[in-house]
């Protein structure tokens, strides 16, 4: 190892005092106040112990379905994100006519403004004029036009449906890039064995895109549990109660009401998880990492 | 070593730049918040219209195409320029408290009157400005001003008219067609409902999407006022609740028969308010829960449907027959941390004034009679007979109860739990007493400790 190579920790200090001041010490004062009673209606402030947990872990309340909702959304939206993205990476690797027009189409949706398609698929997914029910209707299968963003039993799978097809694509295109980095070698080397495709994506490409696919599986889990402006535009957290409310939605509305304790509480609890979320993906991340 | 005091200056000078840059940044934001001579600087230069540009939020529906036509004519006068933001009404609110309690509210900020919600929502003496010396101020209806004001100073202004109330809206002519009466209680209500649905016409149009319009329904627990006059008191002193009162109970239950029993339709829970005058010009529905200037909006959406044919009678549910009023409604607040406070007020005349009044009254069907003295008075035959038919008056709990206002549209989150079957009635009842403990411990009401 050539020391001279490697730079000293001062040049670390600049950007460790920026991100100590801006993001850490304020996430601290969050914590910090998630133990007190601060809201908009009173200047004082007066600690109040693990009250706000306690109500955020209630029974009497919402906040463990929504915490809930948002595991959840974050699960089967990387799940989902990640196979279909695979499928479309490995579909438009291949020699096909209007190749790049094919990727531009998928990845379109990914540069659009979430609120702007929140406010499309509201109209497209409209049980009485919307297109996907007018459609349906049209082809003689009514009995598929359904409440979409209005049942409390399909409303949130709606959500998701909508988020992964803005989400597709980008994740497409970044699987794109790790698939074409493999060697054209190996697979050469694989047919003159007598490899098919199945055995060639199971022996060659899906193990070389395991680190790409690692990192779209960060990028989605961090996207899901913050997840905010597509349910806000969707939704807003209903229908009813809580059908389709996240964590950040829930924290947006508690922030609305003037009730900052019980939303620092909440963000609090949200810390916490993405600690022990983002902990458990890089020890699995390094874990066939060699260290130089 | 040379280079290492080199990269250590570099370093240095980058993390002082840095927070040089913040500390600018840091100075101007404080400006405002200085002394009242500090903040009189800016409006003055606002007051010249050079280039000022006043922001204005409100919720879907509170700024109507005539006012915004007055915003042109009032930047020809000017030179003040008016950039509109109106925002979807299911987001509206967590919105604007999250604009005002963050600090960063647009100059003009649109809100709900009411006496309570103004201090406990808003927190006007800290927010708003006060508007008591404007020369419009002693122009506003008594009874308006009282839930516009806090510790006898005046915060808001108007927007729309007060004297109209949500009542159910209905078709004249097809009424007349099927030998309908008005009904006189809910029973009526539902044979009413039945005929029409057996026409195959929808007989209530609902739009629970937009998260507010059902809640209107719930002025009907005027019933639990005229049942027990006492009643609004002992929940502001938190020596009753919702849950447990048999008119309110009632009240849930009957809206949730008529959901069940299809009155509203199949597609109620998507609809949207904006949708109701075509929706009634339509003839697909018959009937809906409006202000007294429906009449006017149908008209406007087809011109082939007479305005007078829309009749008015009050909300039935719980037997009711008085008049549900609500001096309070949409107004218009001036943010205290506004850089053009001089150019906000001259706006807020300029709307107070007797030309403005006069072209919004015109100009707004649903605008009779505008809670000002100068305003001048539009009602039809059709909307003078609706108020003459129920002499009783009993204000709406949004007016007479603590925390009901700013739970609005969490009540409207349960009534559509409600609806789906997620919750019943009585658990609803709960609920709403839990959400307006939560603004009464946030706002350290003694009647709660």
């Amino acid at each position: 190892m050539n020391r001279n190579k490697i730079y000293p920790r001062y040049f670390a200090f600049g950007a460790l005092i920026i991100y100590s001041v801006f993001f850490f010490l304020p996430g601290l004062i969050g914590v910090g106040y998630s133990f007190t009673d601060w809201s908009a209606y009173s200047d004082e402030l007066h600690y109040v112990g693990f009250q706000n947990f306690t109500t955020v872990f209630s029974a009497d309340e919402n906040y463990m379905k929504i915490i809930t909702n948002t595991l959840e959304f974050t699960l089967i939206t990387t799940v989902l994100k990640n196979v279909i993205g695979l499928i479309l990476a490995l579909l438009l690797t291949r020699s096909i006519r209007l190749l790049n027009m094919h990727r531009g189409i998928v990845f379109m949706p990914s540069v659009l403004s979430t609120l702007i398609i929140g406010m499309i698929f509201k109209s497209i997914l409209d049980p009485k004029a919307g297109l996907l029910n007018s459609f349906l209707r049209s082809v003689g299968l009514q009995i598929f036009a359904n409440k979409w963003l209005v049942s409390s039993e399909l409303a949130f799978g709606s959500v998701m449906a909508v988020d992964i097809w803005r989400g597709v694509g980008y994740i497409m295109t970044i699987l794109i890039a790790g698939i074409l980095s493999i060697s054209p070698d190996y697979y050469e080397a694989a047919a003159i064995d007598g490899a098919g495709g199945w055995n060639k994506f199971r022996y060659i490409t899906f193990p070389l895109i395991l680190p790409t696919l690692a990192t779209t599986t960060v990028l989605n889990v961090i996207y899901g549990l913050k997840v905010f402006d597509m349910v806000y535009a969707l939704t807003n957290g209903g229908p009813g109660k809580a059908t389709t409310e996240v964590l950040y939605t829930a924290v947006f509305k508690k922030f609305g009401t003037g009730q900052y304790a019980v939303g620092t509480a909440l963000s609090s609890v949200m810390f916490v998880i993405m600690i022990f979320v983002g902990i458990f993906m890089i020890r699995v991340m390094t874990k066939n990492e060699v260290v130089e | 070593m040379k280079r290492k005091i080199l990269v250590s200056i570099l370093s240095l000078s980058m993390v002082m730049a840095m927070l040089a840059g913040c500390g600018k940044g840091g100075s101007t934001g404080e400006a405002p918040s200085g002394s009242t001579t500090e903040k009189a600087a800016p409006a003055g230069e606002a007051s010249s219209g050079d280039d000022v540009t006043i922001t204005f939020m409100a919720s879907q529906d509170w700024i109507q195409d005539a006012e915004m036509e007055l915003g042109e004519k009032f930047t020809e006068e000017t030179g003040i320029k008016i950039d509109y933001q109106i925002v979807p009404s299911d987001q509206y609110e967590s919105l604007l408290m999250t604009k005002i309690n963050s600090g960063e509210c647009t100059d003009i900020f649109g809100g709900q009157s009411s006496q309570f919600s103004i201090v406990t929502q808003f927190d006007v003496e800290k927010n708003a400005v006060d508007l008591s010396g404007e020369s419009w101020a002693g122009n506003v209806d008594p009874a308006a001003a009282v839930e516009l004001s806090a510790g006898g100073k005046l915060y808001g202004q108007p927007i729309q008219d007060v004297s109209a109330c949500w009542a159910v809206a209905y078709n004249i002519s097809l009424f007349d067609k099927l030998g309908l009466k008005i009904p006189t209680n809910y029973a009526e209500f539902t044979d009413v409902c039945e005929k029409i649905k057996a026409e195959g016409i929808i007989p209530i149009y609902e739009c629970v999407s937009d998260g507010w319009h059902h809640v209107c329904w719930t002025e009907a627990a005027i019933a639990a006022t005229q049942a027990d006059p006492s009643y609004p008191d002992k929940l502001n002193n938190n020596e009753d609740t919702f849950a447990g009162n048999k008119e309110l109970i009632k009240m849930f239950s009957q809206l949730k028969e008529m959901a069940d029993k299809g009155y509203f339709g199949d597609n109620y829970m998507s609809n949207e308010y904006a949708d109701a005058p075509a929706s009634i010009a339509s003839g697909e529905y018959a009937m809906v829960l409006y202000n007294q200037g429906l009449g006017a909006e149908v008209n406007a959406a087809d011109s082939g449907f007479p305005e007078d044919n829309i009749g008015y009678f009050v909300n039935p549910l719980c037997d009711n027959q008085a008049l549900n009023v609500n001096y309070c409604g949409p107004s218009r607040f001036i943010f205290s941390g506004s850089k053009n406070i001089d150019a906000a007020k001259k706006y807020l005349e300029f709307m107070a004034s007797d030309e403005s009044l006069a072209y919004m009254t015109e100009n707004v069907g649903k605008f009779n009679q505008l809670p000002y003295s100068n305003a001048p008075s539009a009602y039809s035959a059709v909307v003078q007979d609706f108020y003459d038919r129920y002499p009783e008056k009993v204000a709406v709990f949004q007016a007479s109860v603590k925390y009901y206002n700013p739970a609005w549209m969490d009540i409207g989150a349960d009534m559509s739990a409600m609806f789906l079957g997620e919750m019943s009635p009585e658990e609803l009842l709960k609920d709403i007493d839990k959400l307006r403990a939560e603004q009464a411990a946030a706002a350290s009401d003694p009647g709660w400790k």
